[in-house]
């Protein structure tokens, strides 16, 4: 080349390298992370469902998994979510943006969307131990300490007085809450994971010397199924009802009739005394269709006003139940409705099909006139709050008031049917856990008291958690002895607990989360858009009043994905990828589901930790696992 | 739940920008739309430190590093020898910073595109001369500290309006974007690639060196400027149609103040002043956009 046309050439340098050589991680001072922390939904529900995991399942549409994430922490999803009160919901974080979500309506989607496909679960279960554990009363609290000890591998044969297992679920709560056929379709796993249901098998002290060859523990969980009485004058000669009585004789009207419950139940033979209730009468009526039966013998007529005294779910259900049996009922409670244990949401419903309520009245005497019974009623007055919240009452002088009724039903709590199943208060070898209580002694038999005979707050979901706990306590004191019960229990709590995860307690993935519960303050709401909350669809008023049909409705798919979609899903990545998004030094990489923060080149600003809607990331310093 | 986002990336790890950087995640996005056709004009700015010093390059598509005033008048001549090769996919981008855009660059920039040369400009705009320094541009707001505007002598005049001026040209399609709006941002990039003659697209990108911000907070104080109308988003086609992209919810200005070390010394009276000022600028914008009469 001449040198003018070296002249004339034009150098540009060109650059040939990619900044991939330096590693600009070597900046940071504050590392961000991938970790996931506790919902405080999670924490509210007394069984500790893995709710966010659950709403985030259902929202992308991954139905069987999103049921079977519930079934890991509770055996009842068609139960409860019909029944819970679902403390969940008030605790929910989106309530404080614009309204929580409808946990309780999507469980009952899952267990709908389960019963119409028959899904079958697959889930963690431990390797069979040799021993074998009884369990009396097949109620909420029995059953899930049966269907939790099985998953820890042991053998477990539950005994259950009446002739169907379910307890409260079958013989108290009205169908209209929860009907039969909701309840076997939970109860069905039972039998086929393994666990015996022996009905018609009543305790008495007898039944321990023989356990105690037999089994290695056994857990008393057979409820509160004797009512109190009002103690005052008159009541027997005018024939008080027992609440709790008469909910059981409407139930005892839709006994199974052919296939249904027979796989649960295996018959024992020869059982000694079959309910209380339920005598020779009852027993035509088994099968039967109902309400048309029921009228044979005390009850046979519903006309004219009933009385239902108290104001727990007890009251309002017998409230109700008379009201669908063609009756009138007035609940008379000693404080006002604000008070009332009864949830909220059936107070309500029971006053718009009718239920009259009298606040602040105590019963004082009752009397018969003729066809009626007179009730005189002491007036209460709030004289303070008591701690819990509820008014403090005391007589209004002297007060009274009559109301001239046809029958009187009693709901004023209860207590167990014989005073020997009362947990031990004190003892070197009783341990008194938040949901049950556990009596053991050398070469005896474990007794683990759970259920509503330990439990402060009897519900369906503390029924649940109390065999949870049960379980979870047992198993410890029989692998690593008594000094292993708190550390085990204190290691599978959600959040800071007494809720527990069964996952946890099986190794799962759960066991990694922090128990750090999301605060609404730690959601970027940025990325998140007001959206109504779904509407449980009901029968009319005029439909509920006439028969004892169920009242709740299903949802479709389409809804129930759309409700999901509005859980912040709080503290759990489910892959939003806004990580990944706004990453300035593109150092988050996708490998299929995961998430991976690439160290060399993350400069640690932090910006993925932030823009997390969830707080599913963390920013710290130290240079730990990542 | 951004899976129309693409994963293809168009930028390496490793470049030098700070940690937190707003323009970075604006040139991520805004290639992502791209694509690989596409040759950049890098003017002076913070862009020609994070590209990397030679022999190095973060991006994976041709960059040329131009001088300080030249954006509109280099990017003019690679699409004219692009013409010559006949090369009608590649799209000519300037990706210039503020200072690049309103001040220094400004006459090469109303020159192409008062030719209508067939390309696009990209200011990521981060409210003054960052890489040099913190000196203060036109486009440095009115209120903030930079270390040419110290102390009391915070700035006292407004921000240049520098959409406004494009759309004074008349040009086929001008619209502001932000980071913290990612798919309206891709959006309007891919909108800007189909279209022949001069575009303009003014990203909001913040700088937490200069604006005193934590770097975790870089995108949520973007998303914070456009929440409270100080940056709105809107696009203008042929100099006359207006669409308004975002309808904020009307957070006060004063949030977005709060959170910034540029802003601190303005009392509760700059604020107000302040939050008239912006407004009045929105009420402008409805108006334009044919939303107020």
């Amino acid at each position: 080349m001449s040198e003018a046309a070296m002249q004339n050439r034009l150098f540009i340098p060109r650059s040939c390298l990619t900044t991939e050589g330096n590693k600009t991680g070597s900046w940071r001072f504050l590392r961000p992370r991938y970790e996931d922390k506790t919902a405080p939904c999670a924490a509210g529900c007394p069984a500790g469902e893995d709710i966010p995991k659950i709403e985030m399942l259902t929202a992308q549409g991954f139905f069987k998994e999103a049921w079977e994430t519930i079934l890991q922490e509770n055996p009842f999803p068609a139960v409860c979510g019909r029944v819970c009160f679902h403390p969940c919901e008030g605790s929910c974080n989106r309530g404080e943006y614009d309204d929580s979500v409808a946990v309780h309506t999507l469980e009952r989607f899952l267990s709908d969307t389960a019963a119409r496909y028959d899904f079958r679960p697959s889930f963690a279960r431990l390797p069979s131990r040799k021993e074998r554990i009884s369990v009396v009363g097949a109620g909420p609290a029995g059953l899930a300490a049966a269907w939790f000890l099985t998953l820890l591998g042991y053998s477990c044969d539950v005994f259950e007085a009446s002739p169907e297992a379910g307890g409260v679920l079958r013989w108290g709560i009205p169908a209209y809450r929860l009907p039969a056929d909701a309840l076997r379709q939970d109860l069905r796993r039972f039998e086929r994971e393994g666990i015996r249901i022996f009905t018609r098998r009543p305790m008495d002290r007898q039944f321990f010397a023989e356990a105690a060859g037999r089994y290695q523990a056994v857990i008393l969980a057979c409820g509160h199924g004797r009512g109190q009485s009002l103690s005052i004058p008159g009541e027997m000669e005018v024939g008080v009802i027992e609440g709790l009585d008469f909910l059981r004789m409407i139930r005892a009207s839709e006994m199974a009739v052919g296939g249904g419950t027979e796989a649960v139940i295996v018959n024992g033979a020869g059982c000694g005394r079959s309910m209380d209730t339920l005598g020779e009468g009852e027993a035509a009526a088994e099968g039967s269709e109902f309400p048309g039966k029921i009228g044979e013998g005390a009850l046979s007529s519903f006309d004219g006003l009933t009385a239902v005294i108290g104001g727990g779910n007890t009251a309002v259900d017998v409230a109700r139940s008379v009201i669908r049996l063609g009756g009138k009922a007035v609940i008379c409670y000693r404080r006002r409705r604000q008070d009332m244990p009864a949830f909220a949401d059936e107070v309500r419903m029971a006053l718009e099909e009718g239920v009259a309520l009298e606040e602040l009245v105590s019963p004082a005497t009752a009397g018969r006139d003729g066809e009626e019974i007179v009730l005189s009623l002491r007036q209460m007055i709030v004289a303070g709050m008591e701690g819990s919240g509820r008014a403090r009452v005391i007589p209004d002088g002297d007060k009274m008031k009559e109301v001239r009724v046809r029958r009187v039903i009693r709901a004023t709590g209860a207590g167990p049917e014989e005073s020997w199943m009362l947990p031990a208060v004190e003892g070197t070898k009783v341990l008194a856990l938040s949901h049950c209580r556990l009596v053991s002694g050398e070469g005896k038999l474990v007794v683990v008291y759970a259920g509503d005979l330990a439990n402060a707050t009897k519900s369906v979901a503390h029924a649940i958690a109390s065999g949870k706990e049960a379980a979870i306590a047992l198993n410890a004191l029989l692998r690593e002895g008594s000094e292993a019960v708190i550390p085990r229990l204190q290691a599978c709590a959600v959040g800071d607990g007494p809720a527990l995860s069964m996952e946890v307690c099986l190794g799962g993935e759960r066991r990694l989360r922090s128990r750090h519960i999301v605060s609404y303050t730690e959601i970027n709401t940025d990325h998140f858009g007001f959206a109504p909350r779904i509407t449980q669809p009901r029968l009319l008023v005029e439909e509920r009043v006439r028969s004892f049909a169920e009242i709740d409705l299903k949802i479709s798919a389409g809804l129930a994905m759309k409700e999901a979609e509005r859980c912040f899903n709080c503290g759990l990545c489910n892959g939003c990828d806004k990580c990944w998004l706004y990453c300035p030094d593109v150092a988050v990489i996708r490998e299929g589901e995961a998430r991976r923060i690439h160290y060399d080149y993350c400069k640690g600003c932090g910006i993925c930790v932030v823009e997390c809607p969830r707080n599913a990331m963390s920013l710290g310093e130290g240079e730990g696992e990542g | 739940m951004d899976a129309e986002i693409t994963e293809r990336e168009y930028m390496h790890s490793g470049h030098v920008g700070c940690p937190g950087c707003g323009a970075t995640i604006a040139m991520r996005f805004f290639l992502k739309a791209m694509g690989e056709k596409t040759v950049l004009v890098l003017p002076a700015c913070c862009w020609s430190i994070i590209a990397g010093s030679y022999p190095q390059s973060t991006l994976k598509i041709p960059v040329i590093h131009a001088a300080f005033e030249t954006g509109g008048a280099t990017a003019s001549g690679v699409r004219a020898a692009l013409d010559m090769l006949g090369d009608t996919e590649t799209t000519v981008v300037t990706w210039a910073g503020d200072g690049g855009t309103f001040d220094i660059g400004f006459q090469s920039l109303s020159g192409a595109v008062e030719r209508n040369e067939d390309f696009l400009y990209v200011c990521y705009d981060n409210e003054a001369y960052m890489n040099t320094g913190i000196q203060r541009s036109s486009s440095t707001p009115y209120g903030a500290w930079t270390t040419t505007t110290p102390g009391r002598e915070w700035k006292k005049m407004r921000k240049k309006n520098i959409v406004e001026a494009l759309v004074a040209h008349r040009i086929p399609y001008a619209a502001t974007a932000s980071i913290a709006f990612p798919e309206d941002l891709l959006r309007k990039a891919e909108k800007a690639k189909g279209i022949k003659g001069s575009r303009f697209l003014h990203i909001y990108a913040s700088c937490p060196t200069g604006w005193r911000i934590p770097s975790e907070m870089s995108v949520k104080i973007a998303r914070m400027a456009v929440q409270t109308n100080i940056f709105p988003l809107y696009e203008v086609e042929d100099g006359l149609r207006y669409t308004i992209n975002h309808k904020p919810r009307g957070y006060l200005v004063r949030e977005y103040f709060r959170h910034q070390g540029r802003f601190q010394h303005l009392t509760d009276r700059d604020l107000d002043e302040i939050q008239k000022m912006v407004n009045e600028d929105w009420e402008l914008l409805l108006r334009k956009a044919g939303e107020r009469v």
